[in-house]
């Protein structure tokens, strides 16, 4: 498991770091230094290339204070990116205490396993790329229990109806709609459980995360042409589940 | 095009992973295909059809819950042995195999440099050997100047190593002068003594922010570094605005944050990261005089859309009277200033 969490592909190099993220910003000499350092050059880059310089000045030097074995700066990082692991293992086992448990082993994985992280690629790919093996095996497991994925269960143990929960300012004042809505939304959650994990996998995160093949073929550690290939085959399944829903 | 390879292009088309040479050449193929045009209705019937499954925002308690016991796990964790850390750095070492010419290169630097070392070391103990009065003298002449042999000027031989440093435990003023004394721990607890002039005094202020032993430390530190900024000083030395900013983004003492705001004052006209401070400090603080203060900082660049729109906000939303009376104000006399 070491390998999967301490190589990144070489293409993935020139990949920005996509910092959507919603976690608190923390400030950094080094970012500091590297926005100053583009201001004394004249460098006339767009406010918003500047504040991603930065970003990532801040984030490498996090994933460095944290290498070198700072609690607080790996505490910044689990921070950083929490909020998208938590999403996307909530969609794709539709478990709250599955997701947490993805959550929770991938960070201890990413702390136990930080020092081998050589900055080859985003730390966003190496983190998505230990999530997503997480919840292929997670999603493995479960073939041979099928759930239904339009029920979480909560921490309490509850039942809660995700497509309920979906917040739709139509369906207050139209109940036969919510229904049929939510009707809709098992089916689709029922025919992407037929998925190949694999399959699930890539169309969760190309349709769901709205992430690049590119992107998604180095996470999964495969190609691009490959990950191409899985949503085609991902598609063309689901078509044939949802046919008579068109 | 074939209709094989145009429904392939389809998905990719309708999930915008076609490259523009690509769609242009489908559109073609489509608008002769009239079955290739209904399978791209398919396809988008079917990306709308997934989106009813909709990916839900996981609530806050779950991010809490989840936090708390990754949290206790990290704390049991047990610390890594001798060995562990050994093989870590192995495993390290051999995935950076591909910086190996480089690594020689500087084994051979350190291998020759040692080497000097050593030589001049074996020097020195013989003419130690040779001439015992002369040590004596030598170290005589080494011995600090000062009364207090514990408190040494700093020079760049005696520069400390700011990653050995553990905290800041003092920072005192010298009255009617520019000097201070800055008490620092390393493995053993150490004070020096220099101009805030000196770089290595200005280092040991700063890092006074982040690694103060006691709240006091901080706030001289913080104090020192803004007094400085506002005297058109310091602001430019390494880490001294970062400093500031962090003090009054997380200080805990509101004296502290204070100090802070007032230091980077003059630094708002011109600098964007400063004024996102304050405009944050003016939306989040939870001392209504600091953010007061943070209002009469941010006038004279209020033509800024960011900061009119914050003020905006804030007398218009704001829970505090005052807080909402003093934006009002300064926003009122923005067309004046115009």
């Amino acid at each position: 498991m070491a390998t999967d969490v301490a190589e990144c592909p070489i293409s993935a190099m020139q990949k920005p770091a996509p910092f959507v993220w919603h976690g608190r910003r923390v400030e950094s000499s080094a970012g500091m230094a590297a926005t100053r350092a583009m201001d004394e050059t004249g460098g006339k880059l767009s406010a918003e290339e500047r504040e991603r310089q930065l970003m990532r000045a801040q984030e490498a030097e996090l994933i460095r204070a944290a290498q070198a074995g700072s609690r607080t700066a790996f505490d910044a990082l689990v921070r950083q990116y929490e909020h998208q692991v938590l999403r996307l293992a909530l969609h794709l086992t539709g478990s709250e205490h599955e997701a947490e448990d993805i959550y929770q082993e991938a960070f201890l994985k990413a702390f136990r396993y930080l020092g081998n992280f050589r900055f080859e690629c985003s730390f966003y790919t190496w983190i998505y790329r230990i999530v997503t093996n997480l919840c292929l095996d997670q999603m493995r497991r479960r073939k041979t229990r099928r759930e239904d994925a339009a029920v979480i269960v909560d921490h309490s143990g509850d039942e809660i109806d995700v497509l309920a929960a979906v917040s739709d300012n139509r369906s207050f004042s139209n109940p036969a709609r919510e229904l049929e809505r939510k009707a809709l939304g098992e089916r689709i959650a029922a025919a992407l459980e037929k998925l190949t994990p694999r399959e699930k996998m890539v169309f969760e995160l190309k349709h769901y995360q709205g992430l690049r093949l590119r992107t998604i073929g180095e996470m999964l550690n495969t190609t691009e042409e490959t990950a191409k290939n899985t949503l085609f085959r991902a598609t063309k399944k689901l078509r044939a589940q949802l046919a008579e829903l068109r | 095009m074939n209709c094989e390879v145009a429904h392939e292009r389809i998905v990719l088309a309708v999930w915008g992973e076609l490259a523009d040479e690509q769609v242009h050449e489908l559109e073609r193929h489509l608008a002769i295909c009239p079955e290739c045009g209904r399978e791209r209705e398919h396809v988008k019937a079917l990306q709308t059809l997934a989106s009813a499954h909709a990916v839900l925002e996981p609530d806050a308690n779950l991010v809490a819950r989840a936090h708390m016991r990754l949290d206790e796990a990290l704390d049991a964790l047990p610390a890594k042995s001798f060995v562990e850390q050994l093989l870590a750095r192995l495993s390290g070492g051999f995935n950076g195999l591909k910086a190996a010419p480089l690594a020689a290169a500087l084994l051979l630097v350190a291998g020759v440099c040692g080497g000097a070392a050593g030589g001049y070391q074996m020097a020195v103990h013989r003419i130690a050997h040779a001439a015992p009065t002369q040590p004596a003298a030598l170290q005589m002449a080494a011995l600090p100047q000062e009364s207090n042999p514990a408190i040494k000027p700093i020079q760049s031989a005696a520069t400390p190593e700011m990653d050995k440093v553990a905290n800041i435990s003092e920072i005192v003023e010298v009255p009617n002068s520019r000097m201070v004394e800055v008490r620092y721990n390393q493995m053993v607890p150490q004070q020096v003594r220099g101009s805030l002039d000196d770089p290595a005094i200005q280092r040991l202020v700063t890092l006074g922010s982040q690694r103060a032993a006691s709240d006091g430390v901080r706030y001289n530190s913080v104090g020192l570094l803004a007094a400085e900024c506002r005297a058109g000083r310091g602001c430019n030395a390494p880490g001294v605005r970062n400093a500031l900013m962090m003090a009054l983004r997380y200080g805990q003492d509101e004296q502290v944050r204070e100090k802070a705001l007032v230091g980077l004052e003059p630094l708002v006209a011109q600098d964007i990261q400063v004024r996102n401070a304050i405009l944050e400090t003016l939306m989040n603080d939870s001392d209504p005089r600091i953010r007061t203060i943070s209002i009469s900082i941010l006038e004279p660049v209020e033509g800024d859309t960011s900061v009119r729109e914050v003020l905006y906000t804030v007398s218009t939303q704001d829970e505090n009277p005052q807080i909402r009376d003093v934006s009002r104000q300064v926003l009122n006399r923005l067309p004046e200033i115009q």
